[in-house]
């Protein structure tokens, strides 16, 4: 399990470097920055889906909390004038502001009916965007929310270039990833897990569910927030369809292909498919039905996702050292 | 508000209403019976709709014969996909399902994009004409459509409370385990009940289509609806359906009429929002685990 870990710290890092060291590779290629801009949002938005599925939930209202966030950033810029560096704390303070408040009644529900639920709050979200024209701009949505500018040491750096932008975005990702990878380490973790795995038990063994469920709750909509804030200021145009329910489904497709088991499975989800979209963006409507297939073949075939390869590929190694003496040393294990 | 728009918007309400819980039953049965999330159920409604629009409009054979071809065909397309793809994923975690038919909304509709195009089509009235009711203009058309719907429940209600068959389908819903041991095949009701629940959404697409107009990506907002009612209603219940059916029926109508189709979808989902609070398993619905 040791020698597992510090591989895995490994191969993340070399991710990391290869990440950090993209735009040299890809010669500054504005295309492929934009792709890496798009990869991080979804990796933030997946992974922070995937804090509220730790606890054995999937909420659809995640893309409206993300659009709450995008908004409040976009507003307070375009009215207020005020930089994003301000901004995108209240816009996840925004978000998760509302989440506190909606979650304590959502959290009654259960199942199919929280699936239910939540999607009901992320439409009733993005309808309020569309029906309020003079506050929020209806259906048009809001234009010119400019990417920020930073002066640092005398160094002046304009987040309208891409690369400046990719830093951030990568930066913001990485922190998000981060935490929410120490909050799974965690005895909270555990205990979203033990939720997960059993609710009556979790509840026997004296443990507070409505709680944890509204705190995890919250947190990861602070975090789709912050993703929104972002994605705002570098897209500089939002409209209420962005934020609706294919973004979330889009999110729970990346978290499915990619692993519900560890933080690992969103992130492969996210980067890889968000790199096979747009590979197969000049099919036009087949990419769509592509991405369909993948799905279906995924749950069907690979429901672990992903993340389970690594394991596969070990035990396959293992069996070929073993030369068939013994079983397996470590099978693949869907559950945590 | 005068009587005649009260008259219209009422009249509109029970019309949108039947139709709604037509689809909302067919999914209801699906949920109840299997316990999985069937998500693209309305796909199913939009491909019923076009199976009787190339037979009606483009092939010009009669018109209720295509609404039983169509259900037909959407009865064995929906009996493969519960085979292939939903019966191994019975008693899993819903995820799976959920995303199983996710796949298949990507599929369906941009298949429909592709190989129906992108017009917006309409299916010919077969009854032209109108009456007046207390001053709200009331057409056969609808009226005809309305009738076909409630018998259609009628018989549905008939079938599940008196054949042996749907007692037995409504034993399964209520509990897997021993109507098994009773004798009852659930495999079998299984896929009976998925071609049964994707037959009557094809039927209320073929309706929906004749009265309103057809596009390949109508399905999700057919799905919207179903699942607002059905989790309105309770999983897995007829009269929790109909009643569902209803109230999104008269809050489409009176609320687009009054106010505006936004206001309509975001008290439709409000609705909802506060049912679950004070009622977490729905109207009249079981709770799962």
């Amino acid at each position: 399990m040791n020698e597992k870990t510090k591989l895995a710290t490994i191969s993340w890092s070399l991710v990391l470097i290869l990440a950090l060291l993209l735009p040299v590779f890809c010669n500054y290629d504005k295309y492929i920055l934009h792709t890496g801009i798009s990869i991080a949002f979804n990796i933030a938005l997946a992974t922070s889906m995937w804090l509220i599925w730790t606890l054995g939930f999937v909420s659809f209202a995640h893309a409206g909390f993300m659009g709450i966030g995008a908004y409040t950033s976009a507003l307070l810029f375009t009215r207020l004038g005020w930089p994003l560096w301000v901004n995108m704390w209240l816009a996840a303070g925004m978000a998760a502001m509302i989440a506190l408040i909606i979650s304590v009644p959502l959290m009654r529900t259960r199942a199919v009916y929280f699936f239910m639920a939540s999607w009901a709050i992320g439409e009733v979200i993005k309808r309020i965007f569309a029906y309020y024209r003079e506050f929020f701009g209806g259906w048009d949505g809001i234009f010119d929310i400019l990417p920020p500018k930073l002066s640092i040491f005398g160094l002046k750096i304009d987040f309208a270039s891409r690369i400046a932008y990719y830093y951030l975005a990568l930066v913001f990702c990485t922190l998000i990833v981060y935490a929410i990878y120490r909050i799974n380490r965690s005895r909270t973790g555990m205990i979203y897990w033990s939720i997960h795995e059993g609710e009556t038990l979790a509840q026997h063994v004296g443990i507070n569910i409505l709680k944890h469920k509204v705190i995890a709750f919250t947190v990861a909509c602070f975090f789709a927030g912050l993703t929104g804030a972002l994605y705002a200021h570098y897209h500089t145009y939002i409209n209420p369809k962005t934020f609706d329910i294919w973004q979330s489904e889009f999110s729970l497709v990346h978290i499915i292909v990619g692993g519900l088991n560890t933080v690992a499975g969103p992130i492969l989800g996210a980067l890889i498919l968000t790199i096979v979209d747009e590979l197969l963006r000049p099919t036009g409507y087949y990419r769509v039905i592509f991405f369909g297939i993948i799905v279906i073949l995924t749950v069907l075939f690979m429901p672990g996702g992903l993340e389970t390869i690594p394991d596969k590929v070990r035990s396959l190694v293992n069996r070929f050292r073993n030369n068939r003496k013994e079983a397996p040393a470590d099978a693949v294990t869907y559950h945590r | 508000m005068s009587l005649d728009t009260f008259t219209q918007m009422t009249l509109t309400g029970v019309n949108l209403g039947l139709m709604y819980a037509l689809i909302a039953i067919g999914l209801t049965l699906i949920f109840g019976i299997m316990r999985i999330i069937q998500y693209a159920h309305g796909e199913l409604f939009m491909l019923g709709a076009y199976v009787l629009y190339y037979w009606f409009a483009v092939l010009k054979w009669p018109y209720w014969l295509g609404i039983i071809a169509s259900a037909v065909i959407i009865f064995i397309l929906g009996v493969g996909l519960q085979v292939l793809l939903f019966r191994p994923l019975h008693g899993k975690n819903i995820l799976y399902s959920l995303a199983v038919s996710m796949g298949l909304i990507f599929i369906i509709s941009s298949g429909g994009l592709i190989g129906f195009g992108t017009v917006v089509r309409g299916i010919p009235s077969i009854v032209t004409g109108g009456v007046f009711i207390l001053g709200a203009f009331f057409t056969y058309e609808r009226m005809v459509i309305s009738l076909f719907s409630a018998v259609l429940i009628a018989a549905l209600w008939f079938f599940l409370q008196r054949t042996t068959l749907g007692i037995a389908m409504r034993a399964v819903s209520e509990d897997p385990e021993v109507s098994s041991l009773q004798g009852v095949n659930t495999q079998r009701i299984h896929w009976i009940a998925f071609g049964l629940g994707s037959a009557l959404a094809a039927v209320a697409g073929c309706l929906m289509g004749t009265l309103m107009s057809i596009v390949p990506t109508m399905g999700f907002m057919a799905t919207m609806k179903a699942f607002m009612i059905v989790i309105m209603g309770g999983l897995g219940s007829v009269v929790g359906a109909l009643i569902g059916g209803f109230i999104i029926g008269f809050i489409d109508s009176f609320l687009t009429t009054i106010i505006s189709a936004d206001v309509a979808y975001i008290m439709g989902f409000m609705a909802i929002f506060v049912i679950l609070v004070f009622k977490p398993a729905g109207l009249f619905g079981q709770q799962w685990e």
